[in-house]
C-alpha cells in the first residue's frame, strides 16, 4: 500500500508530547557560560562611546564584546546591511549607528545569566541622537533622514508593473471602485522564544545549536561575520518550537558563534518572551491604494495600485516580500491593463520580514477587497464575478507571461462554494443563500468570500535547489534506508513527510527509514523551510536520490548511495520598467468562505465558521495538511481581528502575550472545514504542491467581506479590533453613540 | 522573575493570623495566591513574611440564613457552584463563574479578591450592587464595612493594617431582579467592563435600581445618575438609553484605557453593558 496519502503518526509526536524532545533552551554543557545582549536605547543615533569597564569588573563576568570584536561587522539574509554589533571602532562604514531599537550594542558573557544581566546594566553608552523617521511616506520625501548610505529617500526597492494601455482602459469600465487598505504588524508568537548554545565541536568547528529555518544559510552568515571558511562553521537544529518565517533572519546565531569562537567555551542564551517580541522582525504593515474597473458582465478591464511597505531599519527579506505583494495585489485574475508601483521603505521602526504568506496576505487584502466591492457595485454574486476573471493555464498573469501549468483556481473556487452550504449551484450559476439572523438585534451575521494563490518556492530568479541523500544499507535484503536532509522541523511535520516520501521512493516500510537531519556537518543544503517549498523540493530531491540509490542497489553497490540536487524550472526577476517576468515555477490555490457574527454594539467580530478549500496537489499526509489549514486560519484570524502591535516612535509598547493578544481557545472558530483538493501539480513530487501558507491569505479579506455582508460597511484597516469596528460602524450610523 | 526572599507561616485560626499580622509590620496574608504571587514575582510587592490562611476551614463556609454569608476563603469555583448563592443572588454566582479560567476559580478566593481590589475584578461590582457588608477582624476587634465604602481606589480598600476579611454578608434580595454583564479581556478574562444591576420592580415600573460599574474605572462605583434616571420609570428602550447616557456622563474622564480597550471605548461600553445587565435582569 502506498505511504503517500496516509496520515502516519508523526515521528516526533511521542517525544514532544512526553517532554523528552530537546529544544535549544534544553541543551546544556557542563562548563557553559551565559550571555545577555545590550540592545539599543535609541531608534536612530550615533554611538559615540561605549564604556564597559564597570561591567567587566563585575564579579563573574568573563567578557564583554562590542563592535571592535566582530571580524566582519555586517550581516543580512538578502544584503549585509546590518551591523552584528553597533558601535565605534569597527571598519564597517556606518556600523557606529543604531537604526532601530533591536540593534545589538554589546554582549556580556558571564558565569550565570543573572550576573550577565546585572553587568549588562552597568554598560554606559553615549549616544548622539540623529533625526528619525517612522512613517514610510515621510521617509520617501526629500530631506527625510536617510538611514543607509546608498539608499536615497530610503527606498530599498521599487517594482513596477505596466501592462496594456492604461490611457484608454478606464473608459472601457462600466464600474470603477477605489479603496485604501492598511494592514498591520504581526508578531510570529512561536511557542519557543529564541535560544541557543555556541561551542567548539570535537573537530574544532565553531558550532551553534539553535532554532532556525535554514541551517546552511545560518552557517554562511556566521562564516561571513567571523571571516571563517564555511567548513569551520557548523549549525545544528534540534527541535524548533515554531518559526512561521520569524526565524529566517538571524537572532542569536552570530553572537553565540562570536562568543564561543573568542572564548573557546560553550556560551548559552535564552531570550525572554519580551525580548523575542521586541527583537525579532515582524510582518510588514503595508498601505495599498487601489482602483479597479470592470465591465457590466463582471469582466475586469483595469487595475491600479500603489503599495508602500514599512521595511524598518534593515532590509531583511523586504525586497522579496514586497516583490510578492507587487504581484499578489492583482489577485489570481486576468487583467488586461495594469499599473502597479510597489515600494519597500527603510524607517527607524522594527525591521519587517518573512512571515507566513510573505507579502501575499497584504496583497490579497486589497485585491479581494476590490473584487468584493466590484461584486457589490455590479450587483453580482462574488463567486460569479470571480468565475469570469480567474486565471487558467491559457491566460496571462499580471506579469505578462503564462502561469506554470496546472492552474486550478477555477475549480477551487467552485468547490469552496459548493462545500460551504452557503451557495447553491443552479444551471451552472452560483447563488448565495440567505443566512439566518440571531434574535438579538445587536448581533448580525454575514458571510464573506475570498480566494488567493501562493507561490511555492523561491521566486524572481533566486537560485532554487534542494539536495537529498538516500543510502540503502543491507546485504541480500534492505536492512535500513538512511535519508540525509537539512530540512528544518519547525513543527510542521516535515521530517515525518520526508521519511514517508523516502520509504515510498525506495519501496520499503517507514520503520526501515532513518533520518539524519538539520546538521550542516552531515547534510547538504536544502534551502529554507519557507515559501511553502519543503515538501515540493525535498520530495523531488528524495525521488531523484532514491532513483540513483535503487539503481546502485540493483548494481549491487553496498551501501547504495544516491545523492541528488533537485532544480526546478528557472524563474526570472521583474523587468525594471514593465515588471514582465516568469516569477515562479509552481503555485497552490485556495478559496475561503467565512461566517461571522458582528456585535454592532461592542464591535466584537466572532468568527463562527470557516470553509477552506485548498488545492494541495497531493496530500502526502492529510492529517498534517489539515493541521496546516487550521493553524493558518487561526493565525490569520489573529492577524485580521486581534493582533495589535503598538509601535510608538519605533518602540514596541506591548511586548507581552498579556497585551499583544493572539487567539486562544475562547476565540477560534467553532468549525474549520478543510476541503482538501488534489489536482496534481505537473512537476510536484507525487503531484504535491506547497500549501502551508496559502490558507492564511484569503481569511482577512473574507472576514472584511462578511462584516460588510452583516452591516453594509467596508472596513479596510486591520486589525478589526472591537474599538475600531464599533467606531467605524458608528461613523456610518450603525450601533451606539461613541463619546 | 522569582520573588524576593520571604518567610512563610501557616496560620491555623483567624486569631493567630491577626496576632501574626500585628507582630510583623512587613507581613501579608496569603489566600489563593493568584494575585499576590504574581505581584511578588514581578517584585511589585516584597513582603518579608507570608501568613498562609488557606487552611482555616472556618473561613470557607457558605450559608444562607436570613442573610447569605460567604466566608472569605470560599473559592470562586465554590461561589459559582453554590446552590445557596445561585438561589439567593444569582448575579454573584454568574460573576464568579466568569472569573479567569478554571484554575483561577479553583484557587482564587472571594476574600482575597476584594482585599486585593483590582479595578478589573468582578466580585466588587456585584457586592456593591447587592448592598453587601464586609466583616473584618483586627487586633482591636471586629467591624463591618458596607461594600460601597470598602473599595477606595486602585488596589486600595478601607481595610486597616492588620485586619483580616472574615466573611461577606449579602442581605435578603428576594423579590429583586439581578444580573451581571461583563466584557472579558481576551487573555486574562478580567473585566474590561462589568456592570451589575439589582432592580426592585412593581409591574413594569422600577421602584429602585442599584447599578454598579467595574473594570472601566479605578474602583467599582455606583452609577447613581443612571439609578436616578430609572427610579419610577417603565424600563423601556428609551429609559434604558437615558440611563446609559447618564452612566456614560458620570464615568466621563474617569474611564481608564489601555491598548486592548482605550478609554473612549470603555466609556461607551459602560452604557452598553448597563443596558445588557438590565435586560438580562428583567429576563
Ligand atoms: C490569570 C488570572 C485571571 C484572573 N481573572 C480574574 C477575573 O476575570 N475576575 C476577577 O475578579 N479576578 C480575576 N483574577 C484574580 C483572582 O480572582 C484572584 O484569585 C483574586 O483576585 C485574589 O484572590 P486570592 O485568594 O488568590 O488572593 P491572594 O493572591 O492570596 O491575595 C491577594 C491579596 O489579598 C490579601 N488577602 C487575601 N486574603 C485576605 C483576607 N481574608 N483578608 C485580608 N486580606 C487578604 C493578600 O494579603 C494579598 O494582598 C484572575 C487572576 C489570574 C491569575
Amino acid at each position: 500500500m502506498s505511504l503517500i496519502g496516509k496520515s502516519v503518526i508523526r515521528t516526533d509526536a511521542v517525544g514532544k508530547v512526553t517532554g523528552k524532545t530537546p529544544y535549544p533552551s534544553d541543551v546544556n554543557f557542563e562548563d557553559q557560560l551565559w550571555m545577555k545582549i545590550l540592545f539599543s536605547a535609541r531608534s536612530h543615533a550615533r554611538i559615540v562611546s561605549i564604556d564597559t569597564s564597570e561591567a567587566l569588573a563585575y564579579p563573574g563576568v568573563i567578557a564583554v564584546f562590542t563592535a571592535v570584536d566582530v571580524p566582519q561587522n555586517s550581516y543580512g539574509l538578502i544584503m549585509p546591511d546590518q551591523p552584528v554589533l553597533c558601535g565605534p571602532g569597527s571598519d564597517q562604514a556606518g556600523a557606529d549607528i543604531v537604526r532601530c531599537y533591536m540593534d545589538n550594542v554589546a554582549l556580556v558573557v558571564a558565569e550565570t545569566e543573572e550576573i550577565a544581566a546585572a553587568a549588562r546594566d552597568l554598560i554606559k553608552v553615549e549616544y548622539e541622537d540623529l533625526p528619525a523617521v517612522y512613517d514610510p511616506y515621510e521617509a520617501m520625501k526629500d530631506g527625510a533622514p536617510q538611514l543607509h548610505l546608498n539608499t536615497p529617500k530610503n527606498i530599498l526597492c521599487h517594482y513596477r508593473i505596466r501592462k496594456g494601455d492604461m490611457g484608454s482602459a478606464w473608459q472601457q469600465a462600466d464600474v470603477v471602485v477605489e479603496g485604501e487598505f492598511h494592514t498591520a504588524y504581526q508578531e510570529h508568537a512561536f511557542l519557543q522564544p529564541e535560544a541557543g548554545i555556541g561551542y567548539i565541536d570535537d573537530e574544532g568547528r565553531v558550532t551553534v545549536l539553535v532554532a532556525g529555518q535554514w541551517t546552511h544559510e545560518d552557517q554562511e552568515q556566521i562564516a561571513h561575520a567571523l571571516s571563517l571558511p564555511l567548513e569551520q562553521v557548523r549549525v545544528i537544529y534540534p527541535a524548533v518550537g515554531g518559526a512561521f518565517g520569524g526565524r529566517e533572519d538571524m537572532s542569536v546565531q552570530i553572537v553565540l558563534a562570536l562568543a564561543a569562537y573568542k572564548l573557546r567555551r560553550p556560551v548559552k542564551i535564552i531570550w525572554s518572551r519580551e525580548e523575542s517580541i521586541k527583537y525579532h522582525h515582524k510582518r510588514h504593515p503595508i498601505s495599498i491604494k487601489a482602483k479597479w474597473g470592470a465591465r457590466k458582465d463582471g469582466k475586469l478591464v483595469a487595475m491600479e495600485a500603489e503599495v508602500v511597505g514599512d521595511a524598518g531599519g534593515y532590509a531583511y527579506t523586504s525586497t522579496k516580500v514586497l516583490g510578492n505583494t507587487n504581484m499578489m495585489v492583482a489577485g489570481p485574475y486576468e487583467i488586461p491593463n495594469a499599473h502597479i508601483d510597489t515600494y519597500a521603505v527603510y524607517t527607524n521602526n522594527i525591521p519587517t520580514g518573512a512571515f507566513r504568506g510573505f507579502g501575499g496576505p497584504q496583497g490579497a487584502f486589497a485585491a479581494e477587497g476590490m473584487m468584493n466591492r466590484l461584486a457589490d457595485a455590479l450587483g453580482m454574486d462574488p463567486v460569479e464575478v470571480r468565475r469570469v476573471n480567474l486565471l487558467t493555464d491559457d491566460k496571462l498573469a499580471i506579469v505578462g507571461t503564462p502561469m506554470p501549468k496546472g492552474v486550478t483556481i477555477g475549480p477551487v473556487v467552485e468547490k469552496c462554494a459548493e462545500e460551504s452550504g452557503y451557495w447553491q449551484r443552479k444551471n451552472d450559476t452560483f447563488e448565495r443563500l440567505p443566512v439566518e439572523q440571531p434574535a438579538d438585534p445587536a448581533k448580525r451575521r454575514g458571510v464573506g468570500f475570498a480566494c488567493a494563490f501562493k507561490n511555492v518556492g523561491f521566486s524572481f530568479g533566486a537560485p532554487e535547489n534542494c539536495w537529498g541523500t538516500i543510502e540503502i544499507h543491507g546485504d541480500a535484503t534492505i536492512e535500513k534506508v538512511v535519508v540525509r536532509h537539512a530540512a528544518a522541523e519547525v513543527g510542521q511535520g516535515t521530517h515525518t513527510v520526508i521519511m514517508q516520501m523516502a520509504a515510498e521512493a525506495v519501496g520499503v516500510p517507514m520503520e526501515k527509514v532513518e533520518l539524519i537531519a538539520s546538521d550542516t556537518a552531515f547534510t547538504d543544503n536544502s534551502g529554507s523551510v519557507s515559501a511553502s517549498r519543503m515538501t515540493f523540493m525535498a520530495g523531488n530531491a528524495i525521488r531523484g536520490a532514491a532513483e540513483i540509490a535503487v539503481q546502485k542497489w540493483k548494481d549491487e553497490d553496498r551501501p547504495a548511495v544516491g545523492v541528488y540536487q533537485y532544480r526546478p524550472p528557472k524563474t526570472t526577476p521583474y523587468d525594471p520598467k514593465t515588471g514582465r517576468s516568469e516569477p515562479n515555477f509552481a503555485y497552490g490555490y485556495v478559496a475561503q468562505i467565512v461566517e461571522v457574527e458582528v456585535d454592532i454594539e461592542t464591535g466584537h467580530v466572532d468568527l463562527i465558521r470557516v470553509i477552506s478549500a485548498n488545492d494541495v496537489g497531493r496530500a502526502v499526509n492529510p492529517q498534517q495538511v489539515k493541521g496546516q489549514i487550521e493553524g493558518a486560519v487561526v493565525q490569520a484570524q489573529g492577524y485580521a481581528i486581534m493582533e495589535n502591535l503598538i509601535s510608538m516612535e519605533g518602540r514596541i509598547l506591548n511586548p507581552y502575550l498579556s497585551t499583544y493578544l493572539i487567539p486562544t481557545v475562547y476565540d477560534i472558530p467553532k468549525e474549520v472545514k478543510s476541503v482538501i483538493l488534489e489536482y496534481a501539480d505537473p512537476i510536484g513530487p507525487w503531484g504535491a504542491r506547497g500549501m502551508a501558507e496559502m490558507p492564511f491569505l484569503p481569511l482577512a479579506p473574507a472576514i472584511a467581506d462578511a462584516i460588510h455582508d452583516a452591516t453594509g460597511i467596508w472596513i479596510d484597516r486591520l486589525p478589526l479590533t472591537p474599538d475600531r469596528v464599533v467606531k467605524t460602524l458608528r461613523e456610518n450610523g450603525i450601533g451606539v453613540a461613541f463619546s | 522573575m522569582y520573588p524576593a526572599k520571604f518567610d512563610y507561616y501557616r496560620a491555623n485560626s483567624v486569631e493567630e493570623a491577626v496576632k501574626l499580622l500585628a507582630e510583623n509590620s512587613d507581613a501579608k496574608l496569603l489566600a489563593g495566591g493568584h494575585s499576590l504571587i504574581p505581584a511578588m514575582k514581578l517584585r511589585l510587592t516584597q513582603p518579608a513574611l507570608l501568613i498562609d490562611i488557606g487552611k482555616i476551614d472556618s473561613l470557607k463556609n457558605i450559608k444562607a440564613n436570613g442573610s447569605l454569608e460567604i466566608g472569605a476563603l470560599a473559592t470562586h469555583a465554590r461561589v459559582a457552584a453554590s446552590a445557596d448563592v445561585k438561589k439567593w443572588f444569582p448575579a454573584l454566582a454568574n460573576a464568579a463563574s466568569l472569573i479567569g479560567d478554571q484554575q483561577v476559580r479553583n484557587f482564587g478566593t472571594i476574600g482575597g479578591n476584594i482585599a486585593h481590589a483590582d479595578p478589573a475584578s468582578d466580585p466588587p461590582t456585584v457586592l456593591i450592587a447587592a448592598g453587601a457588608t464586609i466583616h473584618v477582624r483586627g487586633a482591636s476587634g471586629t467591624r463591618a464595612i458596607a461594600a460601597e465604602d470598602f473599595f477606595v481606589d486602585l488596589f486600595t480598600t478601607a481595610l486597616e493594617p492588620g485586619e483580616v476579611v472574615t466573611k461577606i454578608e449579602i442581605p435578603n434580595l428576594s423579590g429583586r431582579k439581578s444580573a451581571y454583564a461583563k466584557m472579558s479581556h481576551p487573555a486574562s478574562r478580567y473585566a474590561i467592563v462589568g456592570v451589575c444591576a439589582v432592580l426592585s420592580m412593581e409591574g413594569d415600573t422600577c421602584k429602585e435600581a442599584r447599578l454598579v460599574v467595574g473594570g472601566a474605572v479605578a474602583h467599582a462605583t455606583r452609577l447613581s445618575e443612571a439609578e436616578a434616571v430609572l427610579k419610577g420609570k417603565k424600563l423601556d428602550a428609551a429609559a434604558l438609553k437615558a440611563a446609559a447616557d447618564a452612566a456614560i456622563a458620570q464615568v466621563g474622564d474617569d474611564a481608564m484605557g489601555d491598548i486592548t480597550a482605550p478609554a473612549d471605548y470603555r466609556r461607551a461600553m459602560v452604557g452598553q453593558y448597563l443596558q445588557r445587565a438590565i435586560q438580562s435582569a428583567l429576563g
